[in-house]
């Protein structure tokens, strides 16, 4: 099974891996970031979310969410107060913060140093800095990745993250700095102060 | 002035940890098959080096990091018998029947196991991986004494290993001979062990078919 010989071919860059005609590539440098900080709405520390999120604008979580997170066109930030026990489906995801739940994006995840994230991850493309914590699976088959996030949505997702309850729904709109307790973000009933 | 200045920001930057050759890992990996799906099993932490070495193949890497979520200690906790086998089980990632293990990473962590430990684990992997996988592990084997906690070993992009395990406070090493290992790897049986020029010795272990 492994005695194969090295393809001639095989070469890698230090820039990452990538096979011959794939797009999965894992990069041990930071990315740059997807989004810029000062545009994506914010849920503040102080914000607890159990419900099911949606949007179309890039979004930052320094609170607490449970549920799943859905923002297929958009960046999301998880920041370093945040925590998340949730689905996730997203363009892009970068973690600095506690994530328990799988993590699906149509672009790339990056995971921060001092980040702490469980589940499973399907990306084109993961990085992972030294000093970040992760327990789970990493998918790097470019079919298998085609596969689940076709047919991937993020209540599918929440199903190994956290419980959802049905109908709690919170819609983000805009909000043009943090949002916190303000009423920037419009989070519907299901969101608490702490 | 340039020259000045890259020298003082050269000199400033740490030296990479040394590479070791590892001649069983360099095999291991640089002779995966691109057109072939994998499903690896690595009980360290996550790096992004190894990622990038993996992503070679087509491969699914389940990552449990002992040593950051409290695997050895659960590993210790439990009683020898069902409550470590159950324990062990509990640690490792739920069991996918038509994507079962090809390939484990156990680094330097059986050091940090007791044989009954060593054991369940082991069985508990068994039981995900197909006849024939293979498992990897570094053994202290020539040095009295071994970092105090499981160190980090990094790939390079070539198929050596860099030895990032921090420097500090040491213990005894079990030194756990062939033998030992032999008896307590569930269904694994040593295929291959070299020693290696940091003092460690290298196992490569082989998944028998089950009858």
């Amino acid at each position: 099974m492994f005695d194969r010989g090295r393809k001639d071919d095989d070469t890698i860059e230090s820039q990452g891996a990538n096979r011959p005609g794939s797009d999965v590539s894992y990069e041990p440098t930071r990315p740059k970031a997807t989004s810029r900080g000062g545009d994506a709405a914010v849920i503040g520390r102080s914000i607890q979310i159990n419900g099911d999120l949606r949007g179309d604008e890039d979004l930052r979580i320094e609170g607490d969410v449970s549920g799943t997170v859905e923002l297929r066109n958009s960046a999301l930030t998880i920041g370093k107060e945040g925590k998340v026990k949730a689905g996730v489906y997203a363009k892009s995801i970068a973690v600095d913060g506690e994530t328990k739940g799988d993590l699906y994006a149509t672009e790339r995840v990056s995971i921060h140093v001092n980040a702490r994230v469980q589940g499973n991850i399907t990306a084109p493309r993961v990085s992972i800095e030294e000093g970040a914590h992760f327990k789970g699976s990493i998918e790097m088959d470019s079919a298998a990745i085609e596969k689940a996030l076709g047919r991937t949505t993020a209540s599918d997702a929440g199903k190994t993250g956290a419980q959802t309850k049905p109908g709690n729904v919170a819609k983000t709109r805009t909000a043009p700095k943090d949002a916190g307790s303000d009423a920037g973000t419009k989070v519907s009933a299901s969101a608490k102060t702490a | 002035m340039t020259a000045l200045l890259r020298r003082a920001r050269s000199r400033s930057r740490p030296d990479p940890p040394p590479a070791l050759h590892a001649p069983l890992f360099h095999d291991l990996v640089t002779g995966l098959d691109e057109t072939e799906r994998y499903v690896v099993l690595d009980l360290g932490g996550a790096s992004t080096p190894m990622l990038a070495l993996l992503g070679r193949a087509r491969c699914r890497v389940e990552i449990t990091d002992f040593v950051h979520f409290g695997g050895i200690e659960r590993l210790h906790a439990a009683e020898p018998g069902p409550e470590l086998g159950k324990a062990a089980e509990s640690l490792l990632p739920a069991r996918l029947s038509n994507d079962a293990v090809d390939l484990v990473f156990c680094w330097d962590l059986p050091n940090y196991l007791t044989l009954d430990a060593l054991a369940a684990l082991m069985n508990a992997i068994g039981r995900r991986a197909r006849p024939g996988a293979l498992a990897h592990a570094l053994i202290f084997y020539a040095e009295p004494d071994m970092p105090e906690h499981p160190g980090r070993f990094v790939p390079t992009a070539d198929g050596q290993l860099m030895d990032c395990c921090a420097k500090g406070k040491t213990i005894a090493a079990p030194r756990y001979s062939p033998e030992a290992l032999g008896k307590h790897s569930g269904g694994f049986v040593i295929d291959r062990a070299r020693l290696l020029s940091n003092g460690m010795q290298e196992f490569l272990f082989r998944l028998g078919s089950r009858a």
